[in-house]
């Protein structure tokens, strides 16, 4: 399948995971999408993989602390100045569940669009806003170029006989990487524009005609979002 | 007639007081090669940005004179505006890369300049082709090796059959057959097209055979512009090192010490299951400076990793004694603090008066307070190079330590190096006249994984 149509595709199921009311149907999207991300090759899935189900297990976990809603009380702990009382109630969890699930579901569905989709034929294959999808395409190598930098970090740290140990020490490399990305990309704009990235009379490559499952994959984009409106 | 031409260029970067050209007047000629010398921090670099409009338009900065290009000045025609009359081939090649799949890559140009779409792609098989890559181009960039990659980033330029052509140390990454192959390759194609070519590189040796003209950039100032007979005299009477295999470093050793480090029968696979090394054995004593040498991709970093006990062998067995630092390639990449002294002090627990001796030792004494980002890149090298040196380990581990250095500054590095014989020293290099400078013992790595001890 051509890389729009299926970006299409995944947009509707995170939409339709975004506007869906009940918990089971956006747990059944994000189960979906999960099945897709683990087909991918184990080296480069991991990061995302953590990154999804990491963000949504901590929201799971922190907002029952920070919502304040009625319900049968599981746990009540002391009471913090400026937040009030702690506790955990039945409709916080669920509550908690259901915006989880939905951060799942996104993010699952960026993961996927990240692991299996040919972003240069994504890039190639838009008629319009080409430099804003050069920029979205470029963005999602990030996390490959983010992985390296960070092993490169641990690699240097460790060269002169340090172990960064801990999420602490983890933690202390995030500027570090955070500043050696930013160098990389002034570098990577520097030789686009050598190349002439900018210029107003940019042609493009010919895109070869779409077959009989592009169609079919724009309709079901358009379809999963009708049907997380209505029914989901 | 000069199709590009530098008047009195000089140039100053944002929040540099120091200009990185001063008065600079330069003309290149169609078919003509010449090759830009210079100490790391010299402006080569920066002249070179400046014939492709990079210097003032992406930079920014302090400009005054003029660069024409066929007719174009620079100040009014920004570098997108010049491409494809002048193209650019960068030191690394992962900073230039735009796609993932080889053929884009190649196109992408194509495609800014506005060639008609039904050309792109038979104009982008023909580059990968006339470079030998064409069966590159189904292929995804990451999957190349360092002088794939370098030879689909030269297609890349080549594609846009430009009248000027810039290639900023594009051989820095590959090994001497490599390099050779590539430089052949580039200048070959130019004169066949008339191009002219401005070549900047820190290996001279094989340049100086190859190109027609030679510049000399000291601090900024054109020191030398002439043929490459003449020059060859010139930088013998000042700046010998340009011209000889690496100078006198002082006798090489017979004796060692103990051994500390012992690498016996050791296999390594990675993730791929590409075995990199098999069955190698390597020995390390105490005095001794090892240089570590071999084509890309015959496994001398993989082995240079385990001597360091970064990585543990599948197979075979690894006895270290005391400490080991490693210095990896590039590392001017890798800052971890916010001060130079900080720097240099993690692997020696906050110790700011050792960092201070390490960052004297390699020529940075009153740097302690700068910030590691707003040191040169060579600075930025020796301060990677102070970091490994002040925890004084007994085996100290440096995997291309000359890349992108000058042969002046190289010629310190052996000199500091075989200043300490109370270490074992392992040195990865593809710099074949550094390794025979600096080392005791040089060990040949091969494809085929043989270790051959000479």
């Amino acid at each position: 399948m051509r890389p729009a149509p299926a970006a299409a595709l995944l947009f509707g199921l995170a939409a339709a995971a975004l506007l869906a009311r009940h918990t089971a149907s956006v747990a059944a999207l994000a189960a979906v999408l999960l099945v897709v991300c683990l087909r991918a090759p184990v080296s480069r899935r991991w990061p995302y993989l953590i990154g999804s189900l990491g963000s949504a297990s901590a929201l799971f976990v922190l907002t029952p602390f920070v919502e304040r809603l009625p319900g049968t009380v599981f746990w009540s702990g002391p009471t913090i100045p400026v937040v009030g009382t702690l506790d955990v109630t039945s409709t916080e969890l669920s509550g908690a569940l259901f915006n989880a699930c939905r951060l799942a579901a996104v993010s699952l569905a960026f993961s996927a669009y990240a692991l299996w989709l040919d972003h240069d034929r994504l890039v190639q294959a838009a008629g319009f806003a080409r430099r804003s999808v050069l920029a979205v395409a470029l963005a999602t190598r990030l996390v490959p170029a983010l992985e390296r930098d960070a092993a490169g970090l641990v690699e240097a740290l460790r060269g002169r006989g340090v172990e960064p140990e801990g999420i602490r020490g983890r933690a202390r490399l995030l500027s570090p990487l955070l500043a050696g990305s930013l160098e990389r990309s002034l570098s990577l704009a520097e030789a686009m524009e050598a190349r002439g990235f900018g210029r107003p009379d940019a042609t493009r490559l010919p895109q070869p005609r779409w077959g009989l499952r592009e169609p079919l994959a724009l309709a079901g984009a358009a379809l999963a979002v009708v049907v997380g409106v209505l029914w989901l | 007639m000069a199709l590009a031409r530098a008047e009195s260029l000089s140039f100053a970067y944002p929040g540099s007081t120091v200009p990185a050209l001063r008065d600079v007047s330069v003309g290149l000629t169609p078919g003509e090669v010449t090759l830009v010398l210079g100490c790391s921090g010299s402006g080569k670099s920066t002249l070179l940005r400046a014939f492709a409009g990079l210097v003032p338009h992406f930079h920014g900065g302090r400009f005054s004179g003029r660069v024409e290009l066929a007719g174009l000045d620079t100040r009014r025609h920004g570098p997108a505006q010049l491409a494809g009359t002048v193209a650019t081939l960068f030191q690394d090649p992962e900073d230039q890369v735009v796609f993932t799949r080889v053929l884009n890559e190649v196109a992408f140009g194509l495609e800014n300049v506005g060639t008609p779409p039904q050309e792109i792609e038979a104009r982008a098989l023909a580059a990968l082709a006339s470079v030998g890559a064409e069966h590159l181009s189904g292929r995804l960039v990451a999957e190349l090796s360092g002088g794939e990659l370098q030879r689909v980033c030269l297609a890349a330029t080549l594609a846009l059959e430009p009248r000027l052509l810039l290639l900023d140390e594009p051989t820095s990454q590959l090994d001497p057959e490599g390099a050779k192959a590539l430089l052949e390759l580039a200048l070959r194609l130019a004169r066949e097209r008339g191009t002219a070519v401005l070549l900047s590189e820190q290996r001279p040796a094989l340049p100086l055979e190859l190109c027609d003209r030679v510049l000399l950039l000291d601090d900024g100032r054109l020191t030398f512009d002439g043929p490459v007979g003449r020059a060859r005299a010139w930088l013998e009477e000042h700046h010998p090192l340009f011209v000889s295999a690496g100078g006198d470093v002082g006798v090489h050793l017979h004796h060692f010490g103990e051994v500390t480090s012992r690498l016996d029968g050791v296999s390594y696979a990675y993730e791929d299951h590409l075995l990199v090394l098999d069955d190698a054995s390597l020995e390390l004593r105490r005095g001794e400076i090892v240089a570590l040498v071999g084509p890309n991709g015959s496994g001398k970093t993989t082995l240079a990793k385990l001597a360091a006990g970064l990585l543990e062998p599948q197979s075979g067995r690894v006895d270290r004694r005391g400490r080991a630092t490693y210095l990896s390639q590039d590392p001017g990449r890798y800052v971890l603090r916010e001060r130079a002294d900080e720097e240099v002090s993690v692997g020696v627990h906050g110790d700011l008066a050792a960092a201070s001796r390490a960052l004297a030792a390699v020529g940075l004494a009153g740097h302690e307070a700068r910030h590691p980002r707003d040191l040169s890149s060579g600075e930025r090298e020796r301060l990677a190079l102070a970091a490994v040196l002040a925890p004084e380990p007994d085996l100290l581990v440096l995997d291309e330590p000359t890349r992108g250095v000058d042969p002046e500054r190289k010629h310190e590095l052996a000199v500091l190096l075989r200043a300490n014989r109370r270490r074992a020293t392992l040195v990865v290099t593809h710099d074949e006249a550094f390794a025979r400078a600096v080392a005791d013992r040089i060990v040949s790595l091969a494809l085929d994984r043989e270790l051959v001890h000479a």
